[in-house]
């Protein structure tokens, strides 16, 4: 160690609580940081992993007016066989299924409603979305074309049908012509979200197509991968083997991703970011001042001492230089203590949960469980207290620059 | 009558391994109206055994006894007030408040005992004219010399009309001048209010002026003596 | 006593500005905090305001009565009488402002394009005016005239997804309580743009009489909205439309009606709280890193205090009144530029980059900040009380330290 280094160390202790002050708001700053950022970063994959994997997943190819209108004459042409292309190009890791939706009137003994129906392949349809999964009366589809639905739980409770019952629907074909089926319930769909439990409405997409006069053509190929960075390539890929083939090249397809399907969720996201960063700032800022305040009363009191080190012919650099090192040591203790024991209650969470009174309406709008799960990660870990430590050398500036104002002689003189 | 009696004052200090004595079984008797002096050399005890007559410090065995009053007995709070209303203190120098001005430091204690404000104001100029300091009182510590910072400090020492002013080496940092003015004025004060002075000191110009001049070595009195006046120093 | 705190006053104000710098830095900190405590409390409030009051408008009203049935099953058959004798009686009262007697089932709407599902509403457009659950942007034509206007008003998104526009004929449909598809043609004599797009698709307005014959239900309606202007107050008065709505009756204010909206206040002023404290925390360090210096360099002054007979408790008192400057300036700064701050921006932050994301919170795309007075006045209390209890150990450590000693310190 140089003789600088050392004298850095044995400065900071001469002020013992001063410095544990100092270095103690860096680590409850970065404690609180290490905690929240991790506890976001949780939330946000949970979020966006369950929004996603609700039913719109991660990408999907349809017309490309399509998600805008949502009109039924904007449709995907033989749509099971596009599904089996997509399949092919993107191999084992991507689930892949094809869909077809149409408005229709939907009637029981006692009640009409306008619904949403949606014509899944049973057989794919259970790996892209995790409605097929929460059946809580009945079964799902089978794998036929028989003419079954799947409902979910409010729908049904406003339809007044349970499991066996029959509903009739009404709606217009493709080709605008009159399109009426019936269908049996055979499965209830409870999430315990309302929205979703309102809605979902799903049929064998065989006889979706016959009754709807669909052809062979859906509305749209759903594409879950297993993780979102694959996202990007994929689409690439996607957008290749669309272009590449002759027929499919001028259907007016396009490849939208999760950002284009689901836009509130990356917003929804970014907004909460900005306006948590806005109090990270605020805490980050009150350290820096901390830090500036101990670092410009260490420089004022040592006047005399810095005098003499001048006088002996220390430059003015050099005892720059310790001032920033002093800072240096107490930003690494700083960050070195508040990143372990924030990664280590973040860690304890991570298992055990973490719960905020009131929380669960709030949670289930965004579609996250009641208990919040902190992700550890380096980026969490190290994320807030990097710009702390970046905050607090910063904030040693002003200090060090008063020192290249000194003048042996009136510095030594100085009370 | 006594201002001041000791009993058997014994006292310690701890530095590092070494154990310092400070009082060796002291036992003194103060007069009212007398004018003493401690003298001897750094750690003979005569700081000691000062801070233990104004009730700074508490000696480990003895009695001391302050007019009717028993210090050693007292609490911390009861102590404070005993220095308040019946002592008057003067340090070395560079013992004023510095953000207070030369009045407010001479009516801060007057502050503290509650004294009202224009009585206050009353005795604050009185005390600093009988001390030589009119047209003085507004300035700040810093902005009075050595001599003159001393004299404030003594105009605080006795604007509360105390019967005891103990002085701990008032002339340390003051050139013969200065000090020969303070010494001057301790006289007298102590010839015209009857103010018991005890002054700890090794400045031998101080000594000349005491009645009572009192050596002290190793927490013991090696010498007591009555003298006449300060004639003999030049 | 008073004299003696007067000069401990005195003496900390002085000492306050011996070393101006860290002073001043000081307070810039304590500043920052307090400005941030206020700022994102009134941000908080300004976006849970604005997601109650949008929550408000379509449920709408801060009360709602229907029959027990209704929400389960929101159906024609599930009707109610129109208000009478002490109910009607009630709802007259202060302080209701405004009601509304609505039909509201759901219903297809089909253009010759395409059809949708929708929620139709039958509504007096006077008393919907007066509730304050009228469309306000009336892109096209005209709003609704009377009960018996023939004509609907739909939302913009929904004119786009069935293709059709103002002046042009839909059909609705619906059922009556004998279970008959009942349905009727009208012409869209108003287009609507609804500060949430999500809502333009759903609500489909129509004269309540009108609506009340196209579904055979006679005079039966579904709901009675009732309002009083504050929703922050609802609990003062809804047991009075309780007990004069009688048993027969479903009465629900509005925390009750959408759980969401109510636990969204709670968790915020909760929120806030934490969010306070943590803030002071942080510049707590640094409070008490300034008072602990300050000390520091005044122990031979404030062993001289002790020797010349000053009591200890005055000796905390002059850190903890240096402390309360500190805190009290830093307050006074904090709360002006926030107030200034807030001020400027009452015209609302532009957020609509993050629309869509906003409006899966119930969200419009501009925030107004909404500066509350209970704010500023629980930072201050925070920072006062929390800041006096940070100050207490400096101030102790001062008022123990031993005179003899702390004279001789060089």
């Amino acid at each position: 160690m140089n003789v600088t280094a050392v004298l850095a160390w044995r400065n900071l202790w001469r002020h013992k609580r001063r410095t544990w002050l100092t270095v103690g708001a860096m680590i409850f700053c970065n404690i609180l940081l290490v905690f929240l950022i991790s506890l976001q970063l949780g939330s946000y994959q949970m979020m966006i992993d369950n929004t996603l994997s609700a039913f719109s997943g991660h990408i999907q190819i349809q017309h490309s007016a399509y998600n805008e209108e949502q009109k039924m004459y904007q449709n995907v042409p033989a749509v099971a066989q596009l599904a089996n292309t997509v399949r092919a190009a993107l191999g084992n890791e991507a689930n892949v299924a094809a869909r077809g939706v149409a408005f229709a009137l939907a009637s029981s003994e006692e009640r009409s409603f306008g619904i949403q129906l949606a014509g899944v392949q049973p057989k794919f349809e259970s790996q892209v979305s995790t409605f097929p999964g929460l059946i809580n009366h009945g079964r799902y589809l089978a794998d036929s074309h028989a003419p079954e639905i799947v409902i979910g739980a409010i729908l049904a409770q406003n339809l007044k049908v349970a499991v066996g019952d029959e509903l009739t629907f009404i709606g217009s074909g493709l080709d605008g012509s009159f399109a009426a089926g019936v269908a049996t319930v055979v499965g209830i769909v409870e999430t315990g979200f309302a929205e979703v439990d309102r809605a979902v409405a799903e049929v064998p997409l065989a006889w979706f197509q016959e009754v709807f006069a669909m052809g062979e053509s859906g509305h749209s190929v759903v594409i879950r991968l297993p993780a979102l960075d694959s996202v990007e390539p994929a689409v690439a890929r996607l957008q290749k083997v669309l272009a590449d083939d002759p027929i499919l090249a001028g259907a007016g397809l396009s490849v939208l991703d999760w950002n284009v399907l689901e836009p509130g969720l990356k917003q929804a996201i970014k907004s909460d970011m900005v306006s948590a960063w806005f109090m990270y700032a605020v805490l980050i800022l009150l350290v820096a001042f901390s830090v500036l305040n101990t670092q410009l009363m260490s420089v004022l009191e040592r006047t005399r001492e810095f005098g003499v080190m001048l006088a002996l012919g220390t430059r003015p650099a050099t005892l720059a230089k310790l001032v920033g090192l002093e800072t240096f040591v107490m930003s690494c203790l700083g960050m070195g203590l508040g990143v372990l024991l924030g990664g280590l209650l973040s860690f304890y969470l991570s298992y055990s949960g973490f719960y905020y009174p009131g929380m669960e309406e709030m949670a289930q709008k965004f579609n996250l469980p009641d208990r919040m799960y902190p992700q550890v990660s380096l980026l969490s870990l190290l994320w807030g207290p990097a710009i702390v430590f970046l905050g607090a050398m910063l904030a040693a500036i002003y200090p060090a620059t008063r020192l290249f104002g000194l003048r042996p002689v009136a510095a030594m003189r100085a009370v | 009558m006594s201002a001041i009696i000791c009993k058997e004052l014994c006292k310690t200090f701890h530095q590092g391994e070494q154990v310092i004595t400070g009082l060796d079984h002291v036992s003194i008797e103060i007069k009212k109206g007398s004018f003493t002096c401690l003298s001897g050399p750094s750690g003979s005890g005569k700081t000691t055994l000062l801070n233990a007559m104004g009730g700074l410090d508490t000696p480990d065995s003895g009695e001391i006894w302050v007019g009717d009053t028993r210090l050693d007995t007292l609490a911390r709070g009861a102590l404070a007030d005993m220095r308040l209303h019946n002592i008057g203190f003067v340090f070395q120098a560079y013992n004023l408040i510095p953000v207070l001005s030369a009045r407010e430091n001479v009516e801060f204690v007057m502050q503290v005992q509650g004294v009202a404000k224009g009585e206050r104001r009353r005795r604050s100029d009185e005390v600093l004219a009988e001390v030589g300091l009119q047209g003085m009182e507004d300035r700040l510590p810093s902005q009075l010399s050595g001599g003159q910072q001393q004299r404030v400090a003594v105009a605080r020492a006795i604007a509360s009309k105390p019967k005891l002013v103990l002085a701990d080496e008032p002339t340390a940092n003051l050139d013969s001048k200065s000090a020969a003015e303070l010494m001057a004025l301790f006289e007298s004060l102590n010839e015209q209010h009857g103010i018991t002075f005890v002054i700890a000191t090794h400045d031998v110009r101080v000594m000349g002026y005491a009645r009572r001049l009192i050596s002290m070595r190793d927490g013991l009195i090696i010498s007591d003596e009555a003298q006449q006046s300060h004639s003999m120093v030049v | 006593m008073n004299a003696s705190w007067l000069v401990v006053a005195t003496l900390a104000w002085r000492n306050l500005w011996r070393n101006y710098r860290r002073t001043l830095i000081i307070l810039a900190t304590i500043t920052l905090g307090v400005w941030s405590m206020i700022f994102m409390s009134a941000l908080m409030r300004g976006m849970v305001d604005e997601i109650v009051r949008n929550g408000l408008e379509t449920l709408p009203g801060e009360v709602q009565v229907h029959a027990p049935a209704y929400r389960r099953d929101p159906s024609v058959v599930n009707s109610m009488a129109m208000p009478d004798g002490d109910f009607l009686q009630a709802l007259g009262e202060s302080p209701v402002v405004a009601w509304a007697a609505r039909v509201r089932v759901p219903a297809v709407i089909s253009s010759e394009r395409d059809s949708r599902g929708v929620v139709l509403l039958g509504v007096d457009p006077s008393a919907e005016s007066a509730l304050g659950s009228a469309p306000d942007n009336l892109v096209e034509g005209r709003f609704l005239l009377g009960v018996d206007d023939k004509g609907v008003v739909i939302g913009a998104s929904l004119a786009k997804r069935l293709e059709t526009s103002l002046g042009k004929r839909i059909v609705l449909m619906s059922q009556n309580p004998d279970n008959d598809v009942a349905d009727r043609g009208a012409r869209i004599v108003g287009i609507y743009k609804a500060r949430l797009p999500g809502t333009e698709d759903i609500y489909v307005y129509a004269g309540r009489a009108a609506t009340q014959k196209m579904l055979a239900m006679g005079e039966q309606i579904s709901e009675v909205a009732v309002t009083a202007d504050d929703y922050r107050a609802v609990q003062s008065w809804y047991p009075n439309i309780l007990e004069a709505a009688g048993d027969e009756l479903e009465v629900l204010p509005w925390t009750a009606l959408d759980t969401f909206l109510s636990s969204m206040l709670a968790v915020q002023d909760g929120f806030a709280l934490v969010f306070m404290v943590v803030v002071f925390l942080a510049l707590s360090f640094g409070l008490v890193n300034t008072l602990v210096m300050a000390v520091f360099e005044r122990v031979r002054e404030i062993g001289l205090m002790l020797a010349l007979g000053m009591k200890p408790a005055l000796i905390i008192g002059q850190v903890l009144v240096e402390s309360l400057y500190l805190l009290g300036l830093g307050l006074a700064a904090g709360n002006i530029i926030a107030y200034v701050s807030i001020r400027a921006l009452e015209n609302g932050i532009d957020i609509s980059s993050v629309a869509q994301g906003m409006e899966m919170m119930s969200m419009s795309p501009v925030l107004y900040p909404a500066l509350r007075f209970s704010d500023m006045l629980m930072s201050t209390a925070v920072v006062i009380v929390l800041g006096l209890a940070a100050s207490l150990l400096p101030a102790w450590k001062a008022s123990r330290l031993d005179p003899v000693k702390a004279l001789t310190k060089t």
